[in-house]
């Protein structure tokens, strides 16, 4: 059965965005999702259709509560640490400390990239363009392994 | 008791990207959060894409679940709306897995 990846008529769910911009892609959200069952296992559309969903809903919720956090410190701009006091917040404890740990490397990545991009230009382009394209070449350790294990660039 | 197995030790690796969903599409679902989201760092798609990634994994996991229950092999939503409603933590969710399936319900 072909799938409609582009979704059904748009539902308008009062928020004002079309469906293709309300949700994640399907095909993505399928994609991890396939990595969970086993091979022979099958998902249903419908079922993908849902995940996105709450993924969407899942985003809001986060968001939201960051975001007032934000209000309260009379700061403009939501920033990773706030989504990762929100997950802590509503009761998703277990993200937070992984999500911290990879924000932190991301910063420290991010931050290395920026440095050599300003040392090393016009050096070598092709590494600084994948670089670029994946700033992340690393293992993301989970909470409870120590960092002996990292390897910033595999 | 949750189970931290599915999403620790994620694995990223330069050749397959570091992201597994559109950080522009989250960017978007982010602001229409409402509240009067207004701006937002550029690392927060990005905290989010892993964010995301580790919730479609434990809701899928947990779906699964129910699946196998019901000696089957396809996921089917309403294993998805069980694994919700089975699910402390997911309680914000509950809304939106009942009311679609009273818009299914014939």
């Amino acid at each position: 059965m072909a799938e409609d990846i582009t979704g059904a008529a748009s539902i308008n769910d009062g928020v004002g965005l079309k469906e293709q911009d309300r949700l994640l892609p399907i095909a993505n959200v399928g994609r991890i999702m396939k990595q969970i069952v086993p091979p022979n296992a099958k998902i249903s559309k419908e079922a993908k259709e849902t995940m996105q969903e709450c993924v969407s809903e899942f985003i809001s919720f986060v968001t939201s509560e960051a975001s007032q956090k934000c209000r309260k410190e009379r700061r403009k701009t939501v920033n990773g640490d706030d989504i990762c006091w929100a997950l802590a917040t509503l009761g998703l404890d277990d993200y937070e400390v992984p999500l911290k740990r990879y924000l932190h490397k991301f910063r420290e990545v991010e931050g290395e990239r920026a440095a050599n991009q300003m040392r090393a230009n016009g050096g070598d382009s092709s590494k600084e363009k994948e670089d670029e394209q994946y700033p992340f070449k690393f293992s993301f350790i989970g909470s409870t392994s120590n960092d002996s294990n990292f390897r910033p660039f595999d | 008791m949750r189970q931290a197995g599915s999403y620790s030790g994620i694995l990223i690796s330069g050749k397959t990207g570091p992201h597994l969903l559109p950080l522009a599409r989250i960017k978007k679902i982010m602001k229409k959060s409402g509240d009067g989201v207004k701006m937002i760092s550029g690392e927060s798609p990005i905290v989010f894409s892993k964010a995301c990634e580790m919730f479609i994994k434990e809701l899928t996991q947990r779906s699964w679940m129910v699946t196998m229950q019901g000696k089957r092999r396809t996921l089917n939503k309403e294993d998805v709306a069980s694994a919700v409603m089975a699910t402390d933590l997911f309680d914000f969710l509950l809304n939106l897995v009942s009311e679609m399936d009273t818009s299914k319900s014939s």
